[in-house]
């Protein structure tokens, strides 16, 4: 029966994220969060693998203290306990520092066969963590992962690649970097939601933990992304339709 | 030898690699090595494309991933101290930079669209995140520098004349933890959305499938390829995967695109921003589309797309 890491991370929703017209400036005031994406398909996956195989199911989420919401959202679609690593400090880590700390948390305190990310998370999508976890552990990694098979000691997983699809057998322990195509995550009910309040949650704070290691990469700069365009509105009428089609004509839009 | 590394799973990938790193090569005054596995093309092709070396890698046995190169590069770059390493930004691409990354203790950029290089700050590169809402600038603090780069990211120059170099056969790699049991071929895929010069692009304001031989009427006219928003793909499953357009989809970059009852959610937009000329058709005045169009037309497109059809056959006539 295999012991299921599942790692996401609390995001900014990006769907809320405001671009100020003149200055390009980001205004993030009234933004929501939400687990990554990708990361709803590998709590899916694994609370999938857990009906179907038994084991336990431990989510795992790096953040700042307002992550703390995170926790019971997981709990909530299948995970049977919380690891929650938090620090003021956390919150906007790069790449290489996220999987930093994650593998000292699992080397030094949860016991695994699989471990599940999703392939990249919606607020940097730099598709680092999975890999370079891995890395780190020296265990296996499997990305782009769109279809998985336990199979008693190894997983058979399918990877959708650019021109085809690729199936590959790996033994555990390893790392799986879910895609959205695996499956369609739940949306947790009220008998849900209630049981996650009284799931276990283990809070681990930084001064448990190895310091983080120095950041590899620095940001710059954080600019919300404007396309200048025309905004040129036409009417749908017939006369409104010839002038358009006129002016994509003479645009050489069209021939 | 410092300098920069190139590699990319497909030839047409690396080409553009190898000029990204061979204009960046003549700032920084960087030699440029491409890595090459050898059954994409012969050596020459890479000395063709501005290489100074080749470090050739062996075709690899079926039941090996393309993955199991990682070791073999790592090693390299430890006797190389390369000063910039390129990689093609593939789904493979990414997995193996993140790796190669992870081994040299490296900082990385994913999915690098923009660089530039200062004398005194070394390289800068930019990034889309937020689901294309914004672009993040990001420098690399240690050595080797790293970068993915997505496909068609960079204008291509010309190749040079060819010229020779250096070619190092690299050891071949071993097998790893992961095993290749079966490759499947995707779905055929029919048109060219990447080379089309004009898009008609249906999204969910779509209702039947009546309305999308309307946009495929329009689409015909025109002489333009059909795409389509994720909700097409995932929630009606009227048309295939490789022809949504998108973050997670094709980024296209035609004369025109169309949009039809295409609402505008950033997750698509990012995938056009790159066309000359966007045009919607939206019955929705607040549908954001409209913001980032060149030319609106505010109405429900049962009516309208009868009318632009007429038009455009007149027009084509005149």
């Amino acid at each position: 029966m295999p012991k299921i890491i599942t790692c996401f991370k609390w995001v900014v929703d990006e769907a809320d994220i405001r671009v100020e017209p003149a200055s390009h400036r980001l205004n993030l005031e009234r933004v929501g969060y939400k687990i990554s994406d990708y990361d709803r398909t590998a709590l899916e996956a694994a609370a999938q693998l857990k009906e179907k195989y038994g084991g336990t199911v431990t989510a795992l989420t790096i953040g700042g203290p307002s992550a703390k919401k995170s926790i019971k959202d997981a709990l909530s679609r299948g995970a049977d306990q919380a690891c929650f690593v938090s620090d003021p400090g956390f919150e906007g880590l790069e790449p290489a520092q996220v999987a930093g700390l994650l593998g000292s948390v699992i080397a030094s305190r949860l016991e695994y066969d699989l471990i599940l990310c999703g392939d990249g998370s919606s607020d940097r999508y730099s598709q680092q963590v999975g890999p370079r976890l891995a890395e780190k552990l020296g265990i296996p990694v499997v990305t782009a992962v769109v279809g998985l098979e336990l199979e008693s000691d190894r997983i058979i997983a399918e990877r959708k690649l650019e021109t085809n699809l690729e199936v590959v057998a790996v033994k555990l322990p390893a790392l799986l970097t879910v895609l959205p195509d695996l499956n369609t995550p739940r949306i947790p009910g009220l008998r849900d939601t209630l049981d996650a309040a009284k799931k276990p949650v283990v809070t681990i704070a930084a001064a448990e933990l190895p310091p983080v290691a120095a950041a590899l990469i620095e940001t710059v700069a954080l600019q919300g992304l404007v396309l200048e365009r025309n905004c040129v509105q036409f009417g749908a009428d017939a006369n409104a339709i010839r002038q358009l089609v006129e002016t994509l004509r003479k645009s050489g839009a069209v021939g | 030898m410092a300098g920069i590394w190139a590699w990319a799973e497909t030839w047409e990938l690396l080409q553009e690699v190898l000029r990204l790193g061979k204009s960046l090569g003549e700032q920084m005054g960087a030699s440029l090595t491409a890595i090459l596995s050898e059954q994409l093309v012969a050596a020459e092709g890479c000395f063709a494309q501005g290489a100074d070396r080749v470090l050739r890698l062996p075709a690899l046995p079926p039941e090996l991933p393309m993955e199991a190169i990682v070791p073999v590069l790592a090693g390299q770059a430890q006797q190389d101290c390369p000063e910039l390493v390129l990689i093609g930004s593939t789904q493979r691409g990414r997995e193996i930079a993140a790796r190669l990354a992870g081994q040299l203790q490296a900082g990385m950029v994913s999915d690098c669209i923009a660089v530039r290089f200062d004398r005194a700050q070394g390289l800068e590169m930019d990034r889309v995140m937020y689901g294309g809402r914004a672009v993040q600038t990001v420098r690399c603090l240690t050595r080797p520098q790293m970068a993915t780069i997505p496909a068609r990211a960079f204008p291509v120059s010309p190749p040079a004349a060819g010229s020779s170099g250096e070619i190092v056969d690299l050891p071949a790699p071993e097998a790893g933890k992961v095993a290749v049991v079966a490759r499947k071929p995707k779905a055929a895929i029919s048109g060219n959305l990447l080379e089309a010069r004009t898009v008609v692009c249906v999204g969910r304001g779509l209702e039947t499938e009546a309305d999308l031989a309307l946009a495929r009427e329009l689409a015909a006219v025109l002489g333009a390829e059909i795409a389509c928003t994720r909700p097409v793909v995932e929630e009606y499953h009227w048309l295939p995967e490789h022809l949504c357009i998108g973050l997670s989809g094709q980024q296209v970059n035609p004369n025109l695109y169309l949009g039809v009852g295409v609402s505008g959610q950033v997750q698509h937009v990012v995938g056009i921003k790159d066309a000359e000329i966007i045009c919607a058709i939206n019955r929705d005045e607040q549908a954001p589309i409209f913001k980032v169009a060149d030319y609106g037309v505010v109405g429900d497109f049962r009516e309208v797309l009868p009318r632009l059809i007429e038009e455009l056959k007149q027009a084509g006539s005149r």
